[in-house]
């Protein structure tokens, strides 16, 4: 099966051989068929090129390797291989509760209509605060993190809804639901990615 | 009438060469998944892809009757 990225590079192959042909030859533009091709050659393939290769790059933008590969976000990858399962993100990982390669993108993005789009605008600041700003230490959310996101996966499973912890208290699911009571920081799974503890701990060496 | 035909060729080997480096930017871009790599791609890609095509549009609509 060809991937995406190989129909994007025949394609960009394919582009570049048609246009060399029209800048050592433009002359067959002269011919109905050498417009066409120029036409083909010169407008419709460069832009199927580009929207591809945006999709292609804004695909990639998901993966956990690409927001690792900004210094600054080292330790959250550090904390991701935490030998605890009471680090929330570490367990999550290791446990593949989340996809493994897109692990940064499944827990913070805003599963609401045009989420995904906000996701990708807000990393497109991160990448000019970056380059062009100083960003804040310790880097902080933008807003408090909204129980939708653990929902989106963990309603209706049958650890959550039947959990001793959950139904201890009648009113402790409804109020989760409602975003009323924080998962992270209503004292339940507070320890998430805690970068500031991890020369303390001990990680996970992931067997080959 | 020959002078207009050169002019046109000029403008499409131009236009040509301005969208194989913009295809040249874009292959470079997608071997490295850093983001880098999409501001490269966005910025000078979409700098060669837009003179390229913009010239090209530019040489049909100059082109005489």
């Amino acid at each position: 099966m060809i991937g995406p990225t190989a129909i994007l590079s025949i394609l960009i192959a394919l582009s570049v051989t048609l246009i060399t042909i029209l800048v050592i030859w433009p002359s067959i533009t002269t011919t109905r068929g050498g417009k066409i091709l120029a036409f083909l050659a010169l407008f419709i393939l460069p832009m199927l090129c580009a929207a591809m290769g945006a999709s292609e790059h804004l695909e990639r933008s998901k993966q956990t390797q690409f927001c690792l590969s900004c210094h600054i976000m080292e330790p959250y990858g550090k904390s991701l291989y935490v030998d605890d399962p009471k680090y929330l993100a570490a367990a999550h990982l290791q446990n593949h509760r989340v996809r493994p390669d897109q692990a940064c993108y499944t827990c913070h993005t805003d599963y609401v209509l045009y989420g995904g789009m906000k996701a990708k605008l807000r990393g497109l600041r991160h990448v000019y605060v970056q380059y062009l700003a100083t960003p804040s230490k310790p880097i902080r959310l933008y807003h408090p993190y909204n129980n939708r996101e653990c929902l989106h996966c963990h309603a209706g499973a049958r650890s959550f809804e039947e959990g001793a912890v959950h139904n201890a208290d009648p009113q402790t699911l409804p109020a989760v639901r409602a975003n009323k009571l924080s998962c992270l920081s209503s004292g339940c799974h507070e320890v998430v990615h805690n970068v500031a503890q991890l020369d303390k701990v001990k990680f996970w060496k992931v067997a080959q | 009438m020959s002078f207009n035909g050169s002019q046109i060729e000029r403008r499409l080997r131009v236009s040509g060469v301005l969208l194989i480096l913009g295809l040249s930017v874009e292959a470079t871009s997608l071997r490295w998944s850093h983001p880098t790599a999409f501001l490269v791609f966005l910025f000078l890609g979409g700098l060669f892809w837009g003179g390229g095509i913009l010239l090209y549009l530019y040489s049909l609509v100059s082109e005489g009757p």
